[in-house]
């Protein structure tokens, strides 16, 4: 598997105005080339500063404290812009949460999907893509501006922008979030064939264990700025070896019995003021001794997958092989 | 309260400083405009009080025009008339439009239909042959002035609110008052009005600068204020027939009038910056 | 629990059509096509479909907002009438908690709002009565007097639940309540909403795509097709196999 992206020991903070609150605590990731990776994360995880940061799209007050960034082979941190707007230009696409703000406004949907393909497209070639984005009238979308379209078909015309130079790496923020929640499965069909289509590798960050699980080949698991677990998707899945997975799973719908209590994971995430030096979940965590306090949790090999927690074989041992899903 | 708003006026400064240059600019406009006649500039009325057309001296800053009259002191008051004017013209353009472009956006149906139509009609109407049909039927003057900017301000006023209206009337809190039995007035006074009022002010400081271009349009053909007092249109209708024997006649009112709409467009951009949510991502 | 006499909400056969168009040029889209449901007091149901089943049409139709074209929708027996509203009889919770409150007012004023406009209760009482909800919803009393702005999303949700409550109505529409939540967050308001209504014993609709959500806090679940209900069963056989094809499609997406 040669890297798309390579992620090194990357630490970054967002200087505040009560001082630097800390978002990737040391990320080591390497994304393999055509394979759809899911990263899921509570609000707050750092999940969203990992995607931006690979297009070094961090906001103003964002500073990068060590590790690097690597996207073919060049480096995203160190690069001069013109480089990385080529990077940005040819090889990476990026799907944000709200697609409304992502479309400039004063400007109709044909021009925007031009000026994001090669060269200079005629009207024919503008319209194959946004069929291709499965806009079913693309005559009238190529002439509306976005306030015109619904979230849905704005979304697809995201899609179609990110597409539109054959990258080689597609980036989702919370595609579906602020879509009508009915039409989120769609939208999601259209991104993973896009992405079959084009053969990039997918990213697609979400706090939905589930559709991560159900849609990607490998999936991160992160809290507090680290990856907490990594792995195939069906045996995080299946045998979740980090104490947080474990509580992710237990709290969403869809595993309980029937008449069963859903189980919320008491607390909320930390606010890192400085890298932690113990395990960030340990005062959320039911299985959290005197050494998870002390001690940082590097992380080693649990199972297929890459664990960091101190106890990940004494909790897996203590709860048999996996907890059944309940249907 | 009043600290935090200074506070946030402040923060908005720094990260903005062609907005600040801007507020300044039309800060010291608005003072001499206002306070103008209690500075010792001389009486802008006092005929023949140098020679004709005079150049720029010490005792005329400015130089005199055509009746020997200091330019300086009509100038300034030029100034108070132009913003006097703008002002008027702008308020009653705010208030009608909004109450006109909300009641488009929030009721619907046949109200809509009816307002958007005028507004279309307003918008493709001209404002200068409106100005003559103006001044035709009430006479050449402030009035028709006044009525004249706020027509053909309005309309865009009320496109402009009326769309933001469209958006925020979709929002869920919006949705949750009309079930919990709230009257029509109270979701467009209570729920309507604080949300769209930051694209209103917006659109209010394009609304004034374009105010003043009208105004000094209408009263450089004479069709404004009349003379002895004087506008920054007038002036440069004056100046205009003197341009090449006293250019300054001309130079002077213009430059004012551009720092004028320049300071007032510099603020507006920096107000929507402000409350824009894109701000800051710079892409470099 | 479904036992109940007289059902607090009833859909006799109601049809929405929606027209699109001009006056001379209107065009019919029919939306809902004969729904016949009653809700008990206590007990939710779980309305599931996809996009345009027409699911959120039947919630606004319960909440007064559609008139419905055909058939008759009552409320404890009486067709519904605006008046009602005003009473604090009905509430909705809906999906995007950056705009379930007024961004400009501070989050007791919304939350005080329907009581406000009910008018029976002065200031201080309005102000207890919201105290008392907040805490109930888990939140700090002294977030009546923040803005949404500094709320997470999750806090925001409660607020918006809180307002729903504050008058005690007989009905509530939840459509996509918890689907822009965290996983965490949503299990918290799930459960929270199901505490409430022990309490309260209001009845309800529970609008989601999310058939995992809907089976854990519904009683029964419709299922939506194309403007019709074709299956309706208590919420357990969701968890096992429910009778019509496209249920089992649903559900096929939770396995």
């Amino acid at each position: 598997m040669t890297a798309a992206v390579d992620i090194r020991d990357f630490v970054v903070a967002y200087e505040t105005g009560g001082g630097a609150v800390f978002a990737l605590d040391g990320i080591d990731l390497a994304i393999g080339a055509g394979e759809t990776l899911g990263i899921v994360g509570e609000s707050g995880s750092g999940k969203s500063t990992l995607g931006m940061a690979i297009g070094r799209l961090l906001a103003p007050n964002a500073r990068i404290d060590a590790g690097d960034i690597l996207v073919a082979g060049c480096s995203v941190t160190t690069s001069d812009d013109e480089t990385v707007r080529r990077l940005r230009r040819e090889r990476l696409g990026f799907v944000f949460q709200n697609p409304m703000s992502a479309l400039d406004p004063t400007m109709r949907i044909g021009r925007q999907v031009a000026l994001a393909m090669e060269g200079t497209p005629d009207t024919a070639a503008v319209e194959r893509l946004l069929v291709r984005a499965g806009l079913d009238e693309p005559g009238r979308v190529a002439r509306s501006f976005p306030h015109e379209l619904s979230g849905g078909m704005a979304q697809r015309v995201v899609i179609a922008l990110a597409i539109a130079r054959n990258p080689q790496i597609l980036i989702a923020d919370e595609p579906t979030a602020s879509l009508d929640a009915s039409i989120r499965d769609r939208i999601l069909d259209l991104l993973f064939a896009m992405r079959a289509e084009t053969g990039a590798s997918l990213v697609i960050l979400s706090h939905d264990l589930r559709m991560i699980v159900h849609r990607c080949e490998r999936v991160i698991v992160m809290y507090g700025g680290r990856i907490v677990e990594m792995g195939e998707s069906q045996a995080v899945f299946g045998s979740p070896a980090h104490p947080y997975t474990r509580a992710l799973i237990r709290a969403a719908a869809g595993n309980e019995a029937p008449g069963e209590q859903l189980d919320p994971i008491p607390g909320v995430p930390p606010v890192l003021r400085a890298p932690s030096a113990d395990c960030a979940f340990a005062p959320r965590c039911a299985h959290a001794a005197e050494r998870c306090r002390r001690e940082r949790p590097a992380e080693r090999a649990v199972g297929g997958s890459r664990v960091a927690c101190h106890f990940a074989e004494e909790i897996m041992a203590a709860s048999g092989t996996a907890r059944e899903v309940a249907e | 309260m009043i600290a935090l708003a200074s506070a946030r006026l402040g923060r908005f400064f720094r990260r903005d400083s062609l907005g600040l240059l801007g507020a300044v600019l039309l800060l010291v406009l608005l003072i001499l405009g206002i306070f103008g006649d209690l500075l010792p500039l001389g009486d802008p009325n006092a005929i023949g009080a140098g020679p004709r057309l005079g150049a720029p001296s010490l005792a005329f800053p400015l130089g005199t025009d055509d009746l020997g009259r200091s330019y300086l002191p009509r100038v300034v008051e030029g100034i108070g008339v132009t913003f006097l004017l703008s002002a008027i013209a702008v308020i009653i353009t705010a208030v009608i439009g909004t109450l006109l472009g909300m009641a488009a956006g929030y009721l619907h149906g046949a109200t809509d239909h009816l307002i958007a139509r005028i507004a279309d009609i307003l918008f493709a109407f001209p404002a200068l042959l409106f100005g003559l049909l103006a001044a035709a039927v009430i006479g050449p003057g402030s009035i028709a002035a006044i009525v004249v900017i706020s027509t053909a301000t309005i309309p865009l006023f009320i496109r402009v609110v009326r769309s933001v209206t469209l958006s925020v009337a979709e929002r869920e809190f919006v949705v949750a008052a009309v079930v919990s039995g709230a009257s029509t007035w109270r979701v467009m006074l209570v729920h309507l009005l604080p949300n769209i009022l930051g694209a209103a002010i917006i659109q209010l400081t394009y609304a004034l600068s374009v105010s003043m271009i009208i105004e000094s349009a209408l009263s450089f053909l004479g069709l404004g204020v009349q003379p002895p007092a004087a506008s920054l249109g007038s002036l440069l209708r004056l100046g205009s027939v003197y341009l090449t024997i006293a250019p300054w006649l001309v130079l002077a009112p213009g430059l004012v009038l551009a720092a004028a709409i320049m300071s007032i467009n510099l603020l507006g951009d920096a107000i929507r910056d402000a409350l824009d949510p894109l701000r800051g991502r710079s892409l470099k | 629990m479904t036992d109940v006499a007289a059902p607090v909400i009833a859909f006799r056969g109601v049809g929405v059509t929606y027209r699109k168009g001009p006056v001379w040029n209107r065009t019919e889209v029919p939306a809902v096509g004969a729904v016949d449901l009653e809700i008990a007091a206590g007990e939710t149901l779980g309305l599931v479909g996809e996009s345009g089943s027409g699911k959120t049409t039947l919630g606004r139709v319960a909440l007064g907002l559609i008139r419905p074209s055909r058939g008759e929708f009552l409320i404890e027996g009486r067709p519904f009438d605006p008046a009602i509203r005003r009473e604090g009889a009905l509430s909705v919770v809906l999906q995007h908690p950056e705009w379930a409150l007024n961004p400009r007012l501070r989050c007791g004023v919304s939350v005080a709002e329907p009581l406000t406009i009910r008018g029976d209760l002065d200031r201080q009482a309005r102000r207890q009565r919201v105290a008392s909800m907040l805490e109930r919803v888990g939140l700090d009393p002294g977030f009546a007097e923040r803005y949404p702005g500094d709320l997470s999303g999750g806090q925001r949700q409660r607020m918006a639940i809180a307002r729903a409550l504050i008058t005690e109505p007989r009905f509530i529409v939840f459509d996509e309540a918890v689907s822009a939540l965290d996983v965490s967050v949503q299990a918290q308001i799930l459960n929270l909403i199901r505490e409430l209504q022990a309490e309260h014993r209001f009845a309800a609709i529970f609008i989601s795509h999310d058939l995992a959500a809907t089976r854990y806090i519904s009683h029964r679940i419709a299922v939506m097709l194309k403007g019709d209900i074709v299956e309706v069963a208590p919420a357990r056989t969701f968890y096992d196999m429910p009778a019509h094809d496209y249920s089992r499609a649903l559900y096929a997406t939770i396995r």
